[in-house]
């Protein structure tokens, strides 16, 4: 027997060889071709995380970067040389050709929306001021700013912009806007999955589900009530509780209903938006807020987004499609779909 | 004859399965997460403290501008002093739990606490 207990060493010897040649090939495979880079760097007045799994990771989170940044340069008003900057001083002008397909999307739901988004709010907005000191302002400045906003003072003809009063402020869709720029990065550099965050609006790219939360409205930034199960989405989220001051006992927020100049009172505190694009979930987000559950999931429909609402008296209201995917973490919140 | 305790294959396959098993370990512990305080400046990590570890009160001042206070006592993490205008980082109060996180956009430092139970926020 002595030679059978040698034999069977020696098949032991082998499979253990095979299993640690195997097991260290799969490693070695993983590191390679499922690389994971991850990257947090400030841009857009923003926190950006950069989460890229596969393909020229690192290579895409660098280009990824760089991108963000130039596009900063292009978006934001408070740059005097950034292209929308230069819209807002020259009252219009030619723009590139991504710009103005920006600006075609944008006055598409700011007209389906019956003005609940606007994008030429800059001179009411900057009377809240919000982020730096945020005051309520005075009520005379505040009609004059409202009566030379509304997005019917823009007309756009080809890529030739007029802009007849008011001033362009990409601040409700700059973010979505971002993931639609970093969507085209990671096709390009072969991404295998990737997720990532602008400043809490969303990009889950790849086939593989992630979990996303949604913000607990009256609690930490990192603490949320719901997940979402989503692969291949954009999402994006508007909530009164973010940029909110007190004053004389009352709180304003930040989403500004555009027909009053003031925040926007109404039964929600938050409102998710999922979609393919960017630029809508985070520009219906908005829009949504402000037109209400019901006029809301009617324009999410048209464009065929999915939304989940949440209420001051913590309801929260999910439309069908994204019914399934939705799963309450928080017991103090009930969940209802929402027909139409 | 006197018998050894180990042959040659003996300590080859002893080997092979202490080598397989190291793998193995290394590998997952990549994919381990433990309630950790994470504190990132510009992107980048300066710090990471187990909550748990921390007898009495910590404090961890950044050179950043405008320079900022970190406070770590009781299993919480939280942003004691800023020279930011808007001071929202210290209002985000204590962070205790998975995913908690505080942001100083002005001195660009991010505090979390690592091992989230979702992928990523949205807010």
């Amino acid at each position: 027997m002595i030679g059978g207990d040698c034999n069977l060493k020696k098949i032991g010897a082998v499979v253990a060889a095979i299993a640690a040649v195997a097991l260290i090939a799969f490693i070695a495979w993983d590191s390679i071709f499922n690389c994971t880079v991850t990257k947090d760097f400030f841009a857009m007045d923003t926190v950006i995380s950069v989460k890229v799994t596969g393909g020229k990771a690192k290579e895409c989170t660098d280009e990824i970067e760089k991108r963000i940044q130039e596009l900063d340069g292009i978006l934001t008003r408070h740059k005097p040389t950034s292209e929308i900057s230069l819209i807002n001083k020259n009252k219009g002008g030619t723009l590139s050709d991504k710009t103005a397909e920006y600006f075609r999307l944008l006055l598409d739901v700011s007209k389906k929306s019956g003005g609940a988004f606007d994008f030429t709010l800059g001179a009411v907005s900057d009377l809240w001021s919000f982020g730096k000191s945020p005051s309520v302002p005075d009520e005379k400045e505040l009609a004059k700013a409202l009566s030379e906003s509304g997005y019917e003072n823009v007309s756009l003809s080809g890529n030739n912009l007029t802009l007849k009063s008011g001033i362009v402020d990409f601040g409700a869709a700059g973010k979505g806007i971002a993931l639609d720029e970093i969507r085209t990065i990671l096709e390009d550099t072969k991404a295998k999955e990737a997720i990532i965050s602008v400043g809490g609006s969303v990009l889950i790219y790849g086939k593989n589900e992630a979990k996303v939360g949604i913000r607990d409205p009256y609690g930490n930034a990192g603490r949320s009530i719901a997940t979402l199960n989503l692969s291949g989405s954009c999402i994006s989220t508007s909530g009164s509780y973010e940029r909110c001051f007190e004053e004389n006992g009352t709180t304003y927020h930040h989403i500004l209903n555009p027909e009053t100049g003031f925040p926007v009172q109404n039964e929600l505190v938050s409102v998710t938006v999922i979609s393919q694009s960017g630029l809508l979930s985070d520009a219906l987000s908005t829009a949504c807020f402000v037109l209400g559950i019901e006029e809301g999931t009617k324009l999410a429909e048209e464009y065929g987004c999915e939304a989940v609402f949440i209420t001051k008296d913590k309801t929260v209201f999910a439309t069908n499609g994204v019914a399934a995917k939705i799963e309450i973490t928080d017991n103090t919140y009930n969940l209802k779909t929402y027909e139409n | 004859m006197k018998t050894k305790l180990f042959r040659k294959g003996d300590i080859a396959v002893i080997l092979i399965i202490l080598v397989v098993a190291a793998a193995f370990w290394l590998y997952q512990s990549r994919q381990t997460d433990k309630l950790e305080a994470v504190i990132s400046v510009d992107g980048k990590v300066v710090e990471v403290i187990d909550l748990s570890k921390v007898d009495g009160k910590r404090t961890i001042e950044l050179d950043t501008e405008p320079e900022i206070k970190i406070a770590v006592e009781n299993g919480a993490v939280y942003f004691e002093e800023a020279g930011c205008d808007d001071k929202l980082c210290i209002n985000c109060g204590k962070l205790s739990k998975k995913g908690d996180t505080a942001v100083c956009l002005p001195a660009k430092t991010v505090v979390t606490v690592s091992g989230a139970n979702v992928d990523v926020m949205t807010y």
